[in-house]
């Protein structure tokens, strides 16, 4: 076996399709396994404008025909995407004279496609779980969530390690499926501290009146708008905010939950206060994160808190709810502040302490921007990656399949 | 002499039986059994699972769904592929090759798409009833999708297998497919197992070595 293994990455979103955090991660995970000798072919849904095949920083990126006709619901498109995902992803190796020596798959969203794969070509299957449908609905409730979470413990059965970005999340699935312990690795997720460099300070100032008042502290949310992130757990607080400090509160992302936080915001006479900025593009997005007063994380549940990484890497002081990864990523008063999860006052208590304190708000973000730059750091992050393939070769090696 | 090595999918095959496909199956195996063709099925049994060699000389491999709750049949047919797919990949690393895959209606089109692009073994698409008589017409997204399956088995298919002029007709006329890639197979025509074995024959050939 050769040192430097060749991996297919499945993944329902690449860029420049960007839907939450998987993305980003596949992003850099698969540029930083390049960077270390690792031969990446991704393959990802296609996205309008994007070409079905370019390499991009080494890696190989292919875009499948992600099955544009009406489906009836979300899941069953997932698996009819599935189905035209495998088709293209087998054609692709073969055509390398079967030369893939793991699949790596990226959440349930990729599961079928990643176990036929694994089975056909008789080569280990990885999987990254980014999340669970137990968690992310604290429960399974209908017959679509226990169907998605057959999905995902279906996957993790058939994988031979499965990666998570936590310890909390390590434990979590090994609750949520019932693993052994040595199936289990934690790799961190990481952070580009670069992207927040080289922004330009005028640029800033522009960009922030269009936020906000000049006399206005500006508070910013980034997350899909479902119930998991708690977005309703921030518009709740923001009375007893606004009781002590002014400020403009920006929510940014899209979900389904939209239309009722609005609603929320609209019977608290708030609309003047609250800024619902949809999806931004991601120039803007880092920018923005720079001028923020604080970047808050409210979530519920929270397999690792990427986005709290990115608001500590672009030096913004952060309030989190002290749960999932959260919990792991802030130190309490040195790196960010923790607060309950899903308490109001607890939120609206971690933001007004930030935004009151100009010389704890500075601190805590240099104590935190110190701090990712040397945990979250995607080339060590690709060498801890690329050790488990290697490791898994190994023991593959020596059985019937190899 | 080098046996012809065929796998039939079928989502429904004794003792399941759910309409004539499991009898007509049942037939077809044990005719190209008893003709010398190494024959084995595929298909889907909720708890009877596992590798039988049947008396009359099929080897079956009847596999359950991982996933036992669903919200449709998409889910449901589409998550079955994926154990269908790993039961034929076992016969064929057992035995290296398999000249054919015989797919009997819209089921287990998705895992003899990829088997055909993985691991280069034709597969021939043998209609038994077609989307758009079950649901007259309905154009649901599921109605869809379900056509949408059969016309990918239509246009990777090496041959389609239709039982009656009129059944190719409407495949002609619903799917567009080039008439000369039909061909008519029935049950009531003499020497009608001579005629599936020619079939296979040719079919077999025809997509050469990948």
């Amino acid at each position: 076996m050769t040192s430097d293994p060749t991996v297919m990455m499945l993944s329902w979103e690449y860029p420049p399709r960007v839907i939450g955090g998987i993305s980003p991660h596949v992003y850099f995970l698969s540029k930083s396994l390049a960077e270390v000798g690792v031969k990446v072919y991704v393959v990802t849904c296609d996205f309008p404008g994007a070409p079905t095949h370019e390499t991009i920083d080494g890696v190989e990126v292919y875009r499948i025909d992600s099955y544009k006709t009406p489906s009836p619901d979300f899941a069953t498109w997932v698996y009819l995407m599935n189905l035209n995902m495998q088709k293209e992803a087998a054609a692709l190796t073969a055509s390398l004279d079967k030369k893939i020596d793991i699949f790596h798959a990226h959440d349930w969203l990729v599961a079928t496609a990643g176990i036929g794969l694994k089975h056909i070509f008789r080569k280990p299957l990885l999987a990254t779980m980014h999340s669970t449908e137990v968690g992310r609905r604290d429960g399974v409730h209908t017959a679509t969530e226990k169907m998605i979470h057959e999905t995902e413990n279906w996957l993790t059965y058939g994988s031979w390690r499965v990666i998570c970005c936590s310890d909390y999340m390590v434990q979590h699935v090994k609750w949520a499926f019932g693993l052994p312990d040595n199936k289990l690795v934690m790799v961190p997720n990481g952070v580009n501290p670069r992207a927040y460099e080289n922004i330009d300070n005028q640029a800033l100032d522009s960009l922030r009146r269009e936020f906000a008042l000049p006399e206005e502290k500006l508070v910013l949310f980034v997350g899909r708008l479902v119930y998991e992130k708690g977005a309703q757990v921030l518009i709740n607080a923001i009375p007893k905010v606004l009781e002590k400090v002014n400020a403009k509160f920006v929510i940014v992302g899209s979900g389904y939950m939209r239309d009722q936080l609005y609603n929320i915001v609209k019977s608290m006479g708030l609309e003047h206060k609250v800024l619902f900025a949809g999806f931004l593009e991601e120039e803007k997005l880092l920018r923005l994160q720079t001028c923020a007063d604080v970047s808050v994380v409210p979530s519920l549940f929270e397999p690792f808190g990427i986005v709290a990484l990115e608001a500590m890497a672009a030096k913004s002081p952060v309030v989190v709810s002290d749960t999932g990864g959260l919990s792991e990523i802030v130190e309490h008063d040195s790196t960010g502040i923790k607060v309950f999860p899903n308490n109001t006052e607890s939120l609206a208590w971690g933001i007004i302490r930030v935004l009151s304190d100009d010389k704890f708000r500075s601190q805590i973000s240099y104590n935190g921007y110190e701090k990712i730059k040397q945990k979250y750091n995607w080339g060590k992050i690709a060498l801890e990656t690329k050790g488990i393939y290697v490791n898994v070769l190994g023991e593959y090696s020596k059985s019937f399949w190899a | 002499m080098n046996l012809m090595r065929v796998i039939i999918f079928t989502w429904e095959y004794p003792p399941r039986i759910v309409g004539q496909l499991a009898e007509y199956t049942n037939v077809l195996a044990t005719q190209l059994s008893k003709n010398k063709i190494d024959t084995y099925v595929v298909s889907y049994h909720p708890y009877l699972t596992g590798v039988t060699n049947e008396p009359n000389g099929v080897k079956t491999t009847r596999v359950a769904n991982p996933v036992r709750t669903h919200i449709g049949v998409l889910t449901w047919v589409l998550t079955l592929n994926e154990e269908v797919e790993r039961a034929a990949a076992n016969i064929y690393y057992t035995h290296k090759k398999i000249d054919l895959i015989d797919v009997y209606d819209w089921h287990f089109i998705p895992a003899a798409v990829t088997l055909q692009k993985s691991l280069g073994i034709p597969f021939i698409y043998s209609v038994e009833s077609l989307e758009d008589h079950r649901s007259h017409g309905a154009d649901a997204p599921s109605n869809m999708a379900i056509r949408g399956i059969e016309w990918l088995g239509f246009y990777e298919a090496t041959v389609v297998v239709a039982k009656s002029d009129w059944m190719r007709d409407e495949i002609i006329k619903i799917h567009n497919v080039p008439r000369e890639k039909i061909r008519i197979v029935s049950q009531n025509a003499n020497g009608w197992i001579n005629n599936v074995m020619k079939l296979y024959a040719e079919s077999s050939g025809a997509m050469g070595k990948r």
